[in-house]
């Protein structure tokens, strides 16, 4: 067996990868490239509605430079797609760019394609079956243990696959890997674990690189190099104008993270605890001595539920008079709208929300300075309804009397906010919130998913 | 002192949808050993500038190799990610009541 392995992390795809500093990380003869494209960072509403983030060309862009460096270099690439929230729709629109890639590359490809949606079906039996499936985060907020009922009332249900099912895949004489949502560190695992290289250091190696020039002095969006010897690793960066240092890479594990010593993982902890980093050479951190200890494997299963829908109007106050009272007012205004909806009722059958930028928007009760000193406000009137017509209503009825009604000092009688569109009441579509964020044990961590081979260009 | 001046970065964001984790690195060992060592950073004095509950803070963590200082804490029920009253999708802006700590 080979004694080392080169990795060319190209981390989050969407930045722009390409240029110098992609060329010299390919110079460096990698064995595999690997990138991720799911994430639940921007909340559950891309999970819930399928939707991909704004920008998708982009993502086409540095698919295409993906493929095809490693179709030149012939190495397999290693991807996660589904852009983000992980479901099949958004990961078959990355299969038709990838389709497109390669006629305009003019490059055959073999690819195994492993979708990360679980049919509710699948979860439902396992319930049946007795296997109870636990909250990963201990809050009131989730059900201890999932239900039947939770499952229905789900959108739409991903599973974060580990490095398994991609390392069944690399097995079936492909050109790459794409996966639905999946472990950021289980794609740059899967590798390594395949070649039979430690679990801990190449959990250690993938939780370094996956965020890509994060973990860099000063940071950027360029791809890092990684080599995974028996009992060490090496990191450095593709942009030669950074480097990686003791403290960038240790820091790195705080990333996201809710403790910096232990991560758990698909079947164990990562125990970061008596690392060892060094200064390798200039921009080279070599780590060694994480451990791995190991656990009972657990999928993190990840459903998105609708909540009802949204409509927002945005305005601007400027009168000293309106600020100096704006929590009476807006008290006012909630009161008003509260009566105006009876036999409804506010918390219960809509929810009323005022967002007062300049005052406390971002921290809300926790906002430390409780007098605002802004000449202006920003004010959004956010009203959230099971029907879309009732969320219209709220929020119309609430920036009416917003408009009109009287406060103490009141000089402003034709109008008391300013807005800065027409219409003023913006739909903002269906609100979905995580109801599931839970962990499925399971004996084989294969066992939801399907490998796909499928080949491009598709006729 | 002020915690930030002693600290290089001090930073907020989500650990999942369900958690705000804070992040206090620093530039040298004297800074971060003082801190540490102060014994300002406690479960309950955390819950009370963020107006949770002790139980609700997850944990005070000190990586000496980083030299850098984790806390972890839950979010209140209505204001997980993505949530109705959410104001932080990405808890990026979460670090303010952490400023005014101050450090024997």
């Amino acid at each position: 067996m080979k004694e080392e392995l080169k990795i060319l992390a190209a981390t989050c795809f969407g930045f722009g990868i390409g240029g110098d500093s992609w060329e010299r990380g390919l110079s460096w003869n990698p064995d595999v490239i690997v990138a991720q494209g799911t994430t639940s960072d921007g909340g559950p509403g891309y999970l819930g509605s399928d939707a991909p983030y704004a920008g998708f060309l982009d993502t086409k862009k540095d698919l295409r430079t993906i493929i095809v460096s490693a179709k030149r270099k012939a190495i397999p690439f290693i991807l996660s797609t589904g852009s983000p929230g992980g479901g099949n729709r958004q990961l078959e629109r990355s299969l038709e760019f990838v389709d497109e890639i390669s006629k305009e590359a003019n490059i055959k490809l073999r690819v195994a394609v492993i979708p990360g949606e679980l049919k509710k079906e699948y979860l439902k039996q396992k319930i049946r079956a007795g296997v109870k499936i636990r909250r990963l985060v201990d809050t009131d907020r989730l059900p201890e243990y999932l239900t039947e009922e939770e499952v229905d009332r789900s959108e739409r249900i991903a599973a974060q696959m580990g490095p398994e099912p991609v390392m069944k895949a690399l097995d079936l004489d492909v050109d790459g890997v794409i996966t639905g949502r999946a472990l950021d560190v289980g794609l740059y695992m899967a590798l390594p674990l395949k070649r039979g290289f430690d679990k801990a250091l190449a959990a250690h190696m993938a939780k370094s690189v996956e965020d890509g020039g994060l973990a860099t002095e000063p940071q950027s969006f360029k791809a890092l190099f990684a080599v995974l010897r028996r009992d060490h690793f090496l990191v450095w960066p593709t942009n030669p104008s950074t480097k990686c240092t003791v403290v960038s890479i240790a820091a790195h594990a705080f990333y996201e993270r809710p403790d910096p010593n232990r991560e758990e993982n698909p079947g164990g902890a990562l125990d970061i605890t008596g690392a060892n980093y060094e200064q390798y050479d200039d921009q080279t951190v070599k780590v060694s001595g994480s451990r791995w200890i190991p656990a009972e494997y657990t999928l993190k299963i990840e459903g998105a539920r609708r909540v009802g829908y949204r409509t927002i109007s945005i305005c601007g106050i400027r009168d000293e008079r309106l600020i100096s009272c704006i929590d009476l007012f807006l008290e006012q205004t909630r009161k008003h709208v509260e009566k105006m909806f009876l036999p409804l009722k506010l918390n219960e059958d809509y929810v009323l929300l005022f967002r007062v930028y300049g005052k406390n928007g971002v921290l809300g009760d926790a906002e430390p300075i409780k007098q605002t000193k802004a000449h202006e406000l920003g004010l959004i009137i956010d009203a959230v309804a099971p029907e879309e017509e009732l969320a219209d209503a709220v929020c119309t009825t609430a920036t009416d009397y917003l408009l009109h009604a009287d406060y103490p000092g009141r000089l402003t009688t034709a109008a008391n906010v300013a807005f800065p569109y027409s219409p003023r009441e913006h739909r903002m579509g269906p609100v979905y919130i995580y109801n599931i964020w839970h962990l499925l044990e399971l004996d084989d961590p294969c066992e939801p998913f399907d490998i796909n081979i499928r080949e491009f260009p598709v006729r | 002192m002020k915690i930030y001046e002693l600290a290089t970065v001090l930073r907020s964001k989500n650990a999942g949808p369900f958690r705000t984790t804070l992040d206090i690195l620093f530039d040298a060992d004297e800074p971060y050993r003082r801190v540490r060592d102060s014994g300002v950073l406690t479960k309950e004095y955390i819950a009370e500038l963020y107006g949770i509950r002790k139980k609700d803070v997850y944990g005070i963590f000190y990586a000496d190799a980083a030299r850098g200082i984790k806390i972890t804490i839950q979010k209140p029920l209505d204001m997980a990610s993505g949530d109705i009253h959410c104001r932080d999708l990405f808890g990026g802006q979460q670090h303010i009541p952490l400023l005014g700590i101050e450090v024997p």
